[in-house]
C-alpha cells in the first residue's frame, strides 16, 4: 500500500519515477477487477444504423453530421463542440453513436468532476484503473497540475493504443466486445461548468488547446456543453472545434419521443393531442416534460377501467374534460411534492373535489394559516422586518410615533399627468430594486413600537391572567437570537458587516402573503402601516 | 433533544456551576479580581448566602454547620441526578414515539423508491463504475426525495429527530449518512459534501472526494440495500452546492441509488427558493410532516409533569413564565427542557429536604417515610419540615415523624387525584385544540382554585340546590380552558359523550368516588342508548321532529350532567399542589430565578453591575455605603457613573477631567494634608505626576473600550471627534 500511497505524498513527480512506478503498479497483486481494454468501449451488442437512427428521433441530421466528422475506422479528426440547450439528445447521440462504432472512448462529465484534480485524474483512471477497496479507493496517480497530467495522459494513451494497435493487427480472432479502431475520443460532457471552475483563466484554453498540446493523431476530442461557443473565447491561437448545433425539438420529434414504448398507443396520441401544443409554449425540455406528462397521464387514463382501450370521440371528450383543470395548473407549477402516503392524499384530494378543484381549493383552505410554528416575537420580529424593508425610513416617524405628525398628508391634490408618470417610474424603479435594507436599529425601533402596540390592545381585549407574568415581549438578548434564526430560514437576509460597529444591514426575503399570513395570525393590522403608493 | 440541554449544566460540576457563577450571565469586572474577592470572602459568604435561603436553621457553630450543610448538599445533588436522570429518559421515550408512525412511512417510502430504481436497471460492477450515463429514459434522472416538514421555524429540536430517523433507517438495513448544513458551505463547496458523504460511508478520509468512489464502494455492497443520504435543514444549506450536488447525486442515481430526506423547516416553498430550476427538476419529491412542535410538547408536558415520573413538580407561576416563553419567546421544546433542568437544579439547591423525592422516585407505591435513614438528626429537619410557610397556614397536629410521613402520603393521594382529573380534561378537550400546557397552567393555578373552593361556599349559603341554569361553571375562569372544556362536554353526541365516558373511567380508575360516578354516568347512557334505539326501531320511517326533540333534549341532559360531574371533579379533586401542605419540598416556585438564569437580561445586568458594584465586591472602603465616587473604585465603574451625568452625546474632555479628579482628588488632599516631608523632591513629584497623568490617560481610555465593547457607548466619530454617545438609557 505505501507504494500506492507515495506518488501522493511528493507533489512533484519527474518523468522516470512515476513511469518506475508504474510498472510497480501493473505488477500489483490480483485486483477483484481487472479492467481490460473492453472496457473503453460501450461493452454492449454494437447497434446497427437503423437502430440508431430509430432509437434517435428527430436527431438524423445530428447523427449524420456526427458520423461524417468521426470519419472512417482510424482516421484523424478535428475537435468537435457539440452544443444546444439542455435535454436536446446531445449526450444520448454521442454514446449511442460510439456504441454504434463502438470505438473507445473515454467519457468525462464536468458534473461529477467537479474540479481540475478530478477531471484529470478521473481521465487517467479510466484508462486501465478501477478504485475499489483493494487500494483503498485512491487514483491512479495524483495529479493537479494540467503539465502532470499531460505527461500523464500522453504516456497513457501511448500504451492503450499500442495495444489497440497490436490488437487490431490479429484482427482475424475477433473477439466480441473487443472495441474497434486505434483511434481512441476524449469526451468531455457540460463543458459549460467548467467555465466556474477558476474563471476560465487557464483550464479551459488548456482544455481547447488539448489537441495540439498532446499533437497525436489517433486521440479525437469532443466536447459537450449547453452553451453556444460563443461563450467561450476562441481567439486564443489554438484550433477552434468544429461547432456541431443540436436544436429544440420540435412538437412533432417530441411527439415522436413520447409516442415510443407506449403500450396503448392510441390513447396516449389522443392524450399528447390534448397536452403536446399547450406545453410546447412553456418548453421543450424533454425531461420536464416527461415527468408532468407522467402523472398527468396518469390523471388521464384514472376514469379508465380497461387501461387498453382504443379511445373514440365520445370518449375523447370526456376524458379532455376530466384532465382540463388539471392542465392549466401543473402548467403553472414546476415543483410539486405530493404527500406521502399516496392513499391519503387521494382521500384529501376526494374530499377536496366536491368543494372545487382540488389544489386551488387546498390552498384557500389553509390561506389563513401559516404551517409552521414560529414564536410570538419572531412573527412580530418578521413583520417589523418586512415593514422595514417596505416602508421608506421617513415614514417610520409619522406611522409609529402616536405624537407625531397626523395625517396631514391627506389634502389632495389633483395628479397631473406628469407627476402620474412620475409615480409611475418610481414604481417601477422600486419593483426593480426590490426590498430595501436597513439597519438592526430601525429593525428593532420598528418591533419595540409594534409589541409595545399590540400589548395596549390585548390588554384592553382580555385582562387574561395568563398573561402577566413574562408576558411582556420586551426587547431582550433573545430578539437578536430569533433574528438569527429567521436569518438561518432565510426570511430575512444579512448584508455585509462590521463586527464592532454593528452596522450590518438586512433585508427581507419575504413575499407580502406570508406577512400578510403572520399578521393575521397576530391579529396585527399590517396593512394600516404598509405605505402604498 | 439538542446537545444544549446536555451542556446546560452539567450535573458533575453543578456544584461549581451553581456556587460560582450563581447563574448570572456574565460579570462585567474582571472575572480575576471577582474571584479574588470571592475567595477573601469565602468563609463567611457563602454561609450567609445559604443561611438567607434558609432562615429557620439554627446557627450554633459555624464550622459544623458547614460540614452539615456539605453533607446535606452531596446528598441532594445525588438525588438531583437521579430524579434529572428519570426526567430525561422519560423525554427521551416520549419523543421517540411521537415519531415512530412518521419514520415507519419514510422507510417504506425509500424502500418502495428503491424498488423503483431498480427497475430501471441493475449495473454491474464494470458499468456502475464507468464515468459514462447509463441511458434508458428521460426519467432516470429523477433523484427521489423525500421533504420532511418541520413545522417549527427553530431547528434545534429536529437535530435529534434526524439522528434518530437515520438510526431508524439503519436499522432496517439501509446505508445512511447524515449531513449536516455545515456540509453545504459555499467556502468548502462540493467537495466538502462528498467529503464527509465518503467519511460516513467508507469509514475513512480520502484525499480527493470523488463520487466515482462511492460507486465502486456501493458496488462491493452488493447492491442491496438502498443509501439514504439525510439533510437536516436545507435552509441553512448554501444553495449552489446544494443543487451542484443534487445534480452529481442524480446523475448517478441508477448506479448508486441514493435516495435524498430533506428537512424543510419552514414551508415548501424552501427549496423552491433555494434551489435553481434545473436542480429542482431533478427531484421527485415527497413530503412527510412531522408533529407540530405544541404537541410535542403536550406529550412531554404529559409525561414529565402531569403523569407520575420523578415527583418533581413545578408551581403555578413558573408554569405560567415556561409556557409564555415558549410560546412568545423561543418556541422550541429544547429550552423548555432547559428551563425545566434549570427549575429542577435551583429546586434541589435551595430546598434542604429535597432528598426525599429521590426516595419517591425509588418506591412508588409502598414509600415509608424515616428520616433515620439518611443520617440526619430528626429534630433539625423535622423543624424545617414543620416550619414550612404551607405547613404554617394549615397548623395540624404535633411535630412528629409520623405526621409528616402522613402528610406526605396525603400529599401524594391529593396529586393523583389533580393528576386524574386534569387528564380528564385533556382528553375532553383533544379535538379542540386545548393545549395540555394551557391546561396545566390552569390547573395549577391557587388563585383560581381558591375561587372556585369560597363560589362553592357563597352558593351553598345562597341556596343549598345549586341551580341549573347556571351555565357557567363555579368559579371557572371565563374563557379559561377548563370552563372550555366543560363546555365541550355539554355539547358532546351521546355517542362521543359514551367513548369519552370510556377513557375517563381509564383514567379514574385509582379514584373510587369518581370513577363510581362515571360508571353510573354509563349506566345512564347505555339505557338512553337502549331507548333511542329501541325508539329508532319503532319509528323509523317517519321522523317526528317531537320525537328528534326529545332526543336531544334527553341526550342534552345526559352532556350536562357530564358537565356537571366534570364540574365537581374541578371543583372537589382538583387541588393544585401548592394548596397542600409540604409541598415546597416536591414543588419548585421560585419564578424569579428561574427567569434571572433562563433570561438573564445581560445589559441590565452589566448597568447594575457598574452602578451598584459594592453589592458585588464586598470591599471594606465601599462597604461603608456611601454613593459618593471613591479612587479606590473600579475605573470603568467610575466612568459609567459619571456619563450618567451626561445627555445623549458626553463630551470627552469634561468626562476625563472629572474622571481625573475623581482619582487624583481624594488621594491628593491626602498628600496635602500629610506635611511633605522632603520638599527638595519637588522633581521627583513633577515626575510622578507626569507619570500618573500617562497612566490616567491610559486608564480612561482602556474604560472608554471596556464600555464600547459592553455595548453601552458609541466611539467618536470623525463628524464629532470631541464626543462620545450614550448608548443605552436606563434601566
Amino acid at each position: 500500500m505505501a507504494k500506492v500511497e507515495s506518488p501522493q505524498v511528493t507533489r512533484r513527480t519527474t518523468r522516470s519515477y512515476s513511469a518506475s512506478n508504474d510498472a510497480i503498479e501493473s505488477t500489483k497483486p490480483i485486483e477483484p477487477y481487472k479492467p481490460t481494454l473492453n472496457d473503453l468501449g460501450f461493452r454492449q451488442q454494437p447497434l446497427s444504423f437503423e437502430d440508431l437512427l430509430s432509437c434517435l428521433p428527430g436527431r438524423r441530421t445530428q447523427v449524420l453530421e456526427l458520423l461524417r466528422l468521426l470519419g472512417p475506422l482510424n482516421s484523424p479528426m478535428f475537435p468537435i463542440l457539440i452544443y444546444g440547450g439542455p435535454s436536446t439528445g446531445k449526450t444520448s447521440v454521442i454514446l449511442q453513436v460510439f456504441r454504434h462504432l463502438n470505438r473507445p472512448f473515454v467519457y468525462s462529465s464536468c458534473v461529477t468532476c467537479y474540479s481540475p484534480r478530478i477531471l484529470f485524474e478521473s481521465i487517467l483512471n479510466q484508462l486501465f484503473h478501477r478504485k475499489n477497496s483493494g487500494n483503498s479507493y485512491s487514483s491512479i496517480k495524483r495529479c493537479e497540475k494540467p503539465s502532470d497530467f499531460v505527461n500523464y495522459l500522453r504516456e497513457a494513451l501511448e500504451s492503450v493504443i499500442k495495444n489497440l494497435k497490436g490488437n487490431s493487427g490479429k484482427l482475424s480472432s475477433k473477439v466480441s466486445g473487443q472495441p474497434n479502431g486505434t483511434m481512441i475520443y476524449l469526451v468531455f460532457d457540460h463543458l459549460e461548468r467548467v467555465r466556474k471552475w477558476d474563471k476560465s483563466s487557464t483550464i479551459l484554453p488548456f482544455l481547447f488547446n488539448l489537441f495540439d498540446i498532446l499533437k497525436m493523431p489517433e486521440v479525437g476530442l469532443i466536447f459537450i456543453s449547453n452553451t453556444s461557443p460563443d461563450t467561450y473565447y476562441f481567439n486564443m491561437g489554438y484550433v477552434e472545434p468544429i461547432p456541431l448545433c443540436f436544436p429544440d425539438y420540435t412538437e412533432d420529434d417530441l411527439r415522436q419521443i413520447f409516442m415510443a414504448n407506449q403500450t396503448n398507443r392510441k390513447l396516449y396520441s389522443s392524450f399528447l393531442d390534448v397536452v403536446l401544443r399547450p406545453f410546447c409554449r412553456v418548453t421543450r425540455r424533454v425531461d420536464e416534460l416527461s415527468a408532468v406528462f407522467s402523472s398527468l397521464f396518469k390523471k388521464y387514463s384514472q376514469p379508465l377501467s380497461d387501461m387498453g382501450v382504443a379511445p373514440n370521440e365520445d370518449m375523447k371528450r370526456r376524458l379532455f374534460s376530466h384532465l382540463q383543470p388539471h392542465i392549466t395548473s401543473a402548467l403553472n407549477e414546476t415543483f410539486l411534492s405530493p404527500s406521502w402516503p399516496p392513499l391519503l392524499k387521494d382521500e384529501a384530494n376526494g374530499e377536496t373535489k366536491k368543494k372545487g378543484s382540488s389544489r386551488m381549493s387546498r390552498i384557500h383552505e389553509d390561506f389563513d394559516k401559516i404551517d409552521f410554528h414560529m414564536s410570538t416575537s419572531a412573527k412580530y420580529l418578521l413583520i417589523s422586518a418586512f415593514l422595514a424593508s417596505r416602508n421608506p425610513a421617513t415614514l417610520d416617524a409619522s406611522l409609529f410615533d402616536s405624537t407625531g405628525v397626523s395625517d396631514s398628508r391627506k389634502r389632495k391634490r389633483k395628479p397631473s399627468e406628469k407627476s402620474l408618470e412620475q409615480k409611475e417610474m418610481t414604481e417601477l424603479e422600486l419593483l426593480m430594486k426590490g426590498p430595501g435594507t436597513f439597519p438592526l436599529e430601525r429593525l428593532l425601533a420598528i418591533f419595540q413600537c409594534i409589541t409595545s402596540l399590540a400589548e395596549d390592545s390585548l390588554d384592553e381585549e382580555e385582562s387574561h391572567e395568563l398573561t402577566i407574568e413574562g408576558g411582556s415581549s420586551g426587547l431582550m438578548s433573545d430578539v437578536l437570537l430569533q433574528l438569527s434564526s429567521l436569518c438561518n430560514a432565510n426570511f430575512i437576509i444579512k448584508g455585509g458587516s462590521c463586527p464592532l460597529e454593528g452596522s450590518t444591514r438586512y433585508r427581507t426575503a419575504v413575499s407580502e402573503d406570508l406577512a400578510l399570513k403572520v399578521a393575521r395570525s397576530l391579529k396585527f393590522p399590517l396593512s394600516k402601516y404598509l405605505y402604498r403608493r | 433533544m439538542a446537545p444544549s440541554v446536555n451542556d446546560a449544566s452539567p450535573p458533575s460540576t453543578i456544584n461549581d456551576a451553581v456556587t460560582e457563577n450563581n447563574l448570572q450571565p456574565f460579570f462585567v469586572l474582571q472575572k480575576g479580581s471577582v474571584r479574588k474577592t470571592e475567595r477573601k470572602l469565602s468563609g463567611t459568604g457563602k454561609t450567609r448566602r445559604r443561611i438567607d435561603l434558609s432562615p429557620e436553621l439554627p446557627k450554633n457553630s459555624e464550622n459544623l454547620e458547614d460540614e452539615m450543610e456539605e453533607e446535606k448538599m452531596s446528598m441532594r445533588m445525588e438525588a438531583f441526578e437521579f430524579v434529572w436522570s428519570k426526567i430525561e429518559s422519560t423525554i427521551k421515550d416520549v419523543l421517540r414515539e411521537i415519531n415512530t408512525s412518521v419514520f415507519s412511512e419514510i422507510q417504506s417510502w425509500v424502500h418502495q423508491s428503491f424498488d423503483m430504481i431498480r427497475s430501471l436497471g441493475t449495473p454491474d460492477f464494470p458499468q456502475a463504475t464507468r464515468s459514462f450515463p447509463i441511458i434508458t429514459d428521460a426519467n432516470s434522472k429523477k433523484l427521489f426525495t423525500g421533504l420532511v416538514l418541520t413545522k417549527n421555524m427553530e431547528f434545534v429540536d429536529d437535530l435529534l429527530t434526524f439522528e434518530e430517523l437515520g438510526k431508524h433507517l439503519k436499522a432496517q438495513g439501509c446505508h445512511v449518512a447524515n449531513l449536516s448544513s455545515l456540509d453545504f458551505t459555499a467556502k468548502n463547496g462540493i467537495g466538502g459534501c462528498l467529503r464527509s458523504l465518503l467519511r460516513q460511508f467508507l469509514m475513512s478520509t480520502l484525499d480527493a472526494a470523488d463520487i466515482s468512489i462511492l460507486a465502486s464502494w456501493y458496488g462491493e455492497q452488493n447492491y442491496n440495500n438502498p443509501v439514504v443520504v439525510i439533510v437536516d435543514d436545507i435552509e441553512r444549506c448554501c444553495g449552489s452546492v446544494l443543487s451542484d450536488f443534487i445534480l452529481m447525486l442524480s446523475e448517478w442515481v441508477v448506479k448508486i441509488p441514493v435516495i435524498l430526506i430533506m428537512g424543510v423547516a419552514t414551508t415548501l416553498d424552501a427549496p423552491r427558493n433555494i434551489l435553481p430550476s434545473n436542480a429542482l427538476q431533478r427531484l421527485c419529491p415527497f413530503d412527510f410532516t412531522l408533529g407540530i412542535p405544541a404537541e410535542r410538547m403536550d406529550a412531554v408536558v404529559e409525561a414529565v409533569l402531569v403523569k407520575p415520573c420523578s415527583g418533581f413538580s413545578i408551581g403555578h407561576k413558573v408554569a405560567v413564565f415556561m409556557r409564555n416563553y415558549f410560546v412568545s419567546q423561543d418556541g422550541t421544546l429544547t429550552s423548555f427542557i432547559r428551563a425545566l433542568k434549570i427549575a429542577c437544579t435551583q429546586h434541589f439547591y435551595m430546598e434542604p429536604l429535597s432528598f426525599i423525592l429521590r426516595d419517591l422516585v425509588l418506591e412508588e407505591d409502598n414509600w415509608e417515610f424515616e428520616i433515620e435513614q439518611y443520617g440526619l438528626s430528626p429534630e433539625v429537619t423535622l423543624k424545617h419540615a414543620f416550619n414550612l410557610p404551607s405547613y404554617q397556614r394549615v397548623k395540624m397536629t404535633k411535630v412528629t415523624s409520623e405526621s409528616l410521613a402522613h402528610a406526605l402520603s396525603e400529599l401524594k393521594r391529593l396529586q393523583n387525584q389533580w393528576r386524574a382529573v386534569v387528564l380528564c380534561l385533556y382528553e375532553t378537550g383533544k379535538g379542540e385544540k386545548v393545549r395540555l400546557l394551557d391546561l396545566f397552567c390552569e390547573a395549577n393555578d391557587l388563585e383560581s382554585y381558591n375561587r372556585r373552593e369560597f363560589d362553592a361556599c357563597t352558593k351553598l349559603e345562597k341556596d343549598s340546590v345549586s341551580s341549573p341554569s347556571s351555565r357557567q361553571g363555579p368559579g371557572l375562569i371565563k374563557g379559561g380552558v377548563i370552563c372550555e372544556a366543560v363546555r365541550l362536554v355539554r355539547d358532546l353526541s351521546t355517542r362521543q359523550l359514551g367513548k369519552l365516558l370510556k377513557i375517563w373511567e381509564n383514567l379514574t380508575v385509582g379514584i373510587m368516588e369518581i370513577n363510581g360516578k362515571v360508571k353510573e354516568l354509563q349506566s345512564l347512557l347505555k339505557a338512553e342508548d337502549g331507548k333511542s334505539s329501541k325508539k329508532d326501531l319503532i319509528v323509523t320511517p317517519k321522523r317526528h321532529a317531537s320525537r328528534i326533540q326529545l332526543n336531544i333534549e334527553d341526550s342534552k341532559s345526559l352532556g350536562d350532567k357530564a358537565a356537571k360531574l366534570l364540574e365537581c371533579m374541578v371543583r372537589d379533586y382538583m387541588q393544585p399542589i401548592e394548596c397542600i401542605p409540604f409541598h415546597e419540598i416536591f414543588c419548585f416556585k421560585n419564578v424569579d430565578k428561574l427567569r434571572s438564569a433562563l433570561i438573564g437580561d445581560p445589559r441590565r445586568r452589566i448597568q447594575v453591575d457598574l452602578l451598584e458594584f459594592q453589592k458585588l465586591l464586598h470591599c471594606n472602603c465601599c462597604i461603608r455605603g456611601s454613593n459618593a465616587l471613591l479612587p479606590s473604585m473600579h475605573d470603568t465603574s467610575i466612568m459609567y457613573n459619571l456619563a450618567q451625568e451626561h445627555g445623549d452625546l458626553i463630551n470627552l474632555h469634561d468626562w476625563y477631567q472629572s474622571f481625573k479628579s475623581v482619582v487624583l482628588c481624594p488621594s491628593s488632599s491626602k498628600m496635602k494634608s500629610r506635611p511633605s516631608p522632603l520638599p527638595k523632591k519637588r522633581k521627583d513629584i513633577n515626575e510622578s505626576e507626569n507619570r500618573s497623568e500617562a497612566s490616567i490617560q491610559a486608564r480612561f481610555c482602556r474604560a472608554v473600550t471596556e464600555l464600547q465593547i459592553t455595548g453601552l457607548l458609541r466611539m467618536p466619530t470623525k463628524r464629532r471627534p470631541d464626543f462620545a454617545q450614550r448608548v443605552a438609557f436606563g434601566l
